[in-house]
């Protein structure tokens, strides 16, 4: 993650970004809307391709399409719900709501899978320690230090290995033996860890860790970029919420599917929801251009 | 202005009866530059953490400490943490957070500071210290050597008025060292800032020197500016650790001031000395072939670059081989692919004439071939050194355990030490050991990675002197090391690893007397009158074999 990508949409503040994911991820999980999931997909999709490119947004899609597919499979195959027969398999009914069921349960699943994948490559753990170290700052510098350390007993653990097969630890074939060795080497690295953070918490006393009225640093700043989007966000989600909760946007399977509605209300919707998704690939997008305009100017 | 100073401070560890420092009295005026010396175990640490209160170790202490005139237990907390920075030896335990930019804030954090005044401080701290470019990295990332400039800075980042390192260099290369060294001297120089530091390196830091203090079994014998400390200590242990220069000027009777530097050194010998030579002899007798690699390939990942490419090597039996080169130029994986740790890709790994190409790693120690790692400390996985020494006899199946322990033990001079906890033990101790234990299984070739790491000299001349006891029982050494003068001394062949090949390899005087700039620092002081003297007892015995010295101005 050393070199990521520096783009539009993961820059903005961490606050921004999380109430964003936060806001998306709760709505495709709570509705049934295929419109609206399907855009959600879309949008997740999107955007995870322009950040990690072509070649590895492929080879995710695929396994992506199998799972959906399988689960799209299931659903009919244990639900039998529904007025519309297809056909009888094991004297149970196989029901067209059930199968659509199903497909609209594996766009729900499949979208916010991608939201997470997105979430995870941006919102690095600095950002996440960011946003919640304020309320819990002792647990965010144990976390920063966790993931220090983490890496270190890693590279150790590896190291007596190696030291540890030259010497011949591991010549003794067997399950049994074969455990009894890798407990030894890992309660020697259990000393080493001890012995090591004697070190680490000496170097924190000698920089005043542990006096009172310890603040809080990070790179972050909050600008009136980041304002614009938190607001556009905000208005966004709060239209969806308030058709969702006004039954605006509900749409049934069972026991039979209801019709699309396509009035100004659901429009509004929908199209929303729409904006609310894209905005992290049209950010991305209006990166793009932005960059290639003033670039030309060079 | 006096800023630290100590008024006869004595201190003993608890459980112990010895002190550990013995009525020392000393003064540190402001913008000194003080170097702390002295065997391992003489003090030195102890010495320096009575300065930090922070990580003063608990013990029956007496006298006085004082910063800026005022005992250091009165002064208020937030001042002894802002104002005494203190940088530990080991790069990798002191840093705290996986991010850069964190750990140079974690000081600030700790006072209270608010975000602009810390954001400020950092970006200044990463400017001076030129790792702007580091910032936003994750520490584990970093080289050991940026791993140190990055615990100097974050230290800096409080702004402190003294400076204490432990040892700060102990762990890196020697290109490293020198670029941290040449921090401090900065430091020194451009801010004034009052340093104290102990150091093994005394070649690098004397001539930056304001005085020198050394510790001789928690008493402070000497104290004062670096040219008189060397002529006043000319027959002490520690002298072991001078610059080159010095020693070589301590064995002549010249009277003329102490050279420090190599430039001095060279106008001391160009001054007094007539051209000498030291005849190149190659001692190894050139038979039987202990380990040969044919064309060698390694890479670690498939679309990586290769580390070895094409190598040939050749060691013969019973020889001392060096192999020098910088970081990350391929030595330890060659070390690693001669113990069977890897395997090349294209070519061929010969043991005692055997091709090991598709042989397990039980093979290779079958044939006699040993490892001790970089860190030796991994070779103990038990919390004392005799029970790991029974459990290699176990899995190795040696006959006559407790005799072969107890001849081992009594030729590496480690008796003492079997009942210890190898954490317990110093760097030199631990490393004895590993080389115990390794030397248990009765190996025919013996592989030392990086073996002088955070060793003093005194530690390196007895690990040399170890090293030609097992050399002459018949055994192969192959070394892989930084560290130049200490291959000129031990080695019968040195050669120079870089862009995955062996290139030159030859005896040591020839090595590094044709070498310029990868060479010892006697070859640099001696080459216009020593020709072929690359070690200080190379240069001491011409100035002897030569007897009566011509002074050119006579």
């Amino acid at each position: 993650m050393e070199n990521r990508k520096i783009s539009g949409f993961n820059t903005l503040h961490p606050a921004v970004l999380f109430t964003y994911f936060v806001s998306v991820v709760i709505v495709a999980m709570f509705c049934t809307n295929p419109v609206m999931l399907f855009l959600a997909l879309i949008g997740g999709v999107s955007f995870f391709g322009v950040m990690k490119g072509a070649k590895l947004f492929f080879q995710d899609l695929c396994f992506y399409i199998l799972m959906a597919v399988f689960i799209a499979i299931i659903n009919p195959l244990f639900s039998h719900n529904g007025v519309t027969p297809l056909f009888f398999m094991n004297g149970n009914p196989v029901t067209l709501e059930a199968i659509l069921y199903g497909v609209d349960i594996a766009l729900m699943l499949v979208g916010v899978i991608y939201w997470c994948k997105c979430y995870s490559e941006v919102m690095t753990t600095d950002k996440f320690l960011f946003l919640f170290g304020k309320a819990v700052p002792k647990l965010s510098l144990v976390l920063s230090a966790a993931l220090r350390f983490i890496p270190l007993f890693r590279r150790k653990l590896k190291e007596i290995r190696s030291v540890q097969s030259s010497l011949g630890l591991y010549e003794k074939k067997g399950m049994i033996n074969r455990v009894t060795a890798e407990l030894k080497v890992f309660s020697s690295l259990i000393t080493w860890s001890l012995e090591n953070s004697v070190d680490t918490g000496a170097s924190m006393k000698a920089r005043g860790y542990g006096l009172k009225g310890r603040t809080h640093f990070s790179v972050f700043t909050f600008r009136k970029r980041d304002l614009g989007y938190l607001i556009c966000i905000i208005v966004l989600v709060g239209i969806v919420i308030l058709g969702m909760s006004m039954g605006i946007s509900d749409f049934k399977f069972y026991p039979e599917i209801s019709e699309f509605n396509f009035g100004l209300k659901q429009i509004a919707v929908y199209i929303s929801f729409g904006i609310l998704s894209f905005i992290p690939f049209l950010s991305e997008l209006w990166e793009v251009i932005m960059w290639k305009y003033s670039a030309s100017k060079i | 202005m006096e800023i630290l100073s100590i008024k006869n401070l004595s201190f003993t560890y608890p459980m112990l009866n010895t002190r550990a420092l013995d009525s020392v009295t000393m003064t540190v005026e402001q913008g000194d530059f003080v170097v702390l010396c002295g065997q391992s175990g003489s003090g030195k640490t102890t010495l320096l953490k009575m300065f930090k209160r922070e990580i003063t170790p608990n013990g029956k202490c007496s006298g006085e400490v004082f910063f800026k005139g005022e005992p250091i237990k009165d002064i208020d907390d937030r001042t002894s943490a802002k104002k005494i920075g203190f940088v530990f030896q080991k790069p990798e335990q002191q840093i705290v957070t996986d991010k850069v930019w964190h750990e140079l804030a974690f000081g600030l954090e700790s006072l209270g500071y608010d975000s602009k005044y810390i954001r400020l401080r950092v970006g200044e701290m990463a400017n001076y210290f030129g790792i702007s470019s580091l910032f936003h990295r994750k520490t584990e990332n970093l080289s050991g050597g940026q791993k140190q400039l990055l615990n100097l800075a974050s230290v800096m980042a409080m702004s402190p008025d003294v400076l204490i390192l432990d040892e700060p260099t102990s762990q890196l290369d020697p290109i490293s060292a020198g670029d941290f060294i040449a921090t401090l001297k900065r430091l020194n120089t451009e801010l004034g800032l009052t340093i104290i530091l102990t150091e093994h390196r005394l070649q690098d830091v004397f001539p930056i020197a304001d005085k020198v203090a050394v510790l001789d079994n928690g008493k402070l014998i000497a104290y004062g500016k670096p040219r008189e400390i060397c002529r006043e200590l000319k027959k002490h242990p520690v002298s072991a650790g001078f610059p080159s220069a010095v020693q070589i000027y301590n064995s002549t009777d010249i009277s003329t001031d102490c050279p420090l530097t190599v430039r001095e050194g060279r106008d001391f010998i160009n001054n007094n000395f007539s051209k000498r030579k030291i005849e190149i002899r190659d001692t190894v007798p050139k038979t039987e072939i202990a380990v040969e690699l044919k064309d060698a390939f390694f890479r670690y990942e498939k679309e990586g670059q290769d580390i070895l490419a094409g190598t040939r090597l050749k060691v013969y039996k019973g020889e001392h081989f060096s192999i020098l080169g910088g970081n990350g130029s391929g030595k330890t994986t060659t070390l690693k692919i001669l113990s069977g740790i890897l395997k090349p890709y294209r070519g061929s790994v010969f043991i005692n004439g055997q091709k090991m190409n598709r042989k397990p790693l039980t093979e290779y120690s079958r044939m006699g071939i040993a490892m001790l790692p970089q860190n030796p400390e991994t070779v103990f996985i038990k919390p004392k050194i005799i029970e790991d020494y029974i459990e290699l006899c176990k899995i190795k199946g040696v006959e006559n355990r407790d005799k072969k322990i107890a001849e081992i033990t009594e030729s590496l001079g480690i008796k003492g030490l079997m009942d210890k906890h190898p954490y317990d033990l110093s760097g030199g101790e631990v490393q004895r050991c590993a080389l115990g234990k390794i030397l248990l299984a009765n190996p025919s070739i013996i592989l030392l990675d990086e073996p002088t790491k955070g060793i003093d000299a005194y530690g390196k001349i007895s690990l040399a002197k170890m090293l030609n006891k097992i050399k002459s029982q018949g055994r192969t050494i192959i070394t892989v090391t930084h560290d130049v003068e200490f291959s000129a001394i031990v080695s019968d062949r040195c050669a120079l690893f870089f862009d995955g090949d062996v290139l030159s390899n030859s005896v040591p005087q020839e090595f590094f007397s044709t070498n310029n700039f990868y060479t010892t620092s006697v070859s640099r002081i001696c080459r216009d009158r020593f020709i072929n003297a690359v070690t200080v007892d190379d240069a001491v015995s011409l100035i002897k074999e030569g007897g009566q010295y011509e002074n050119k101005n006579n």
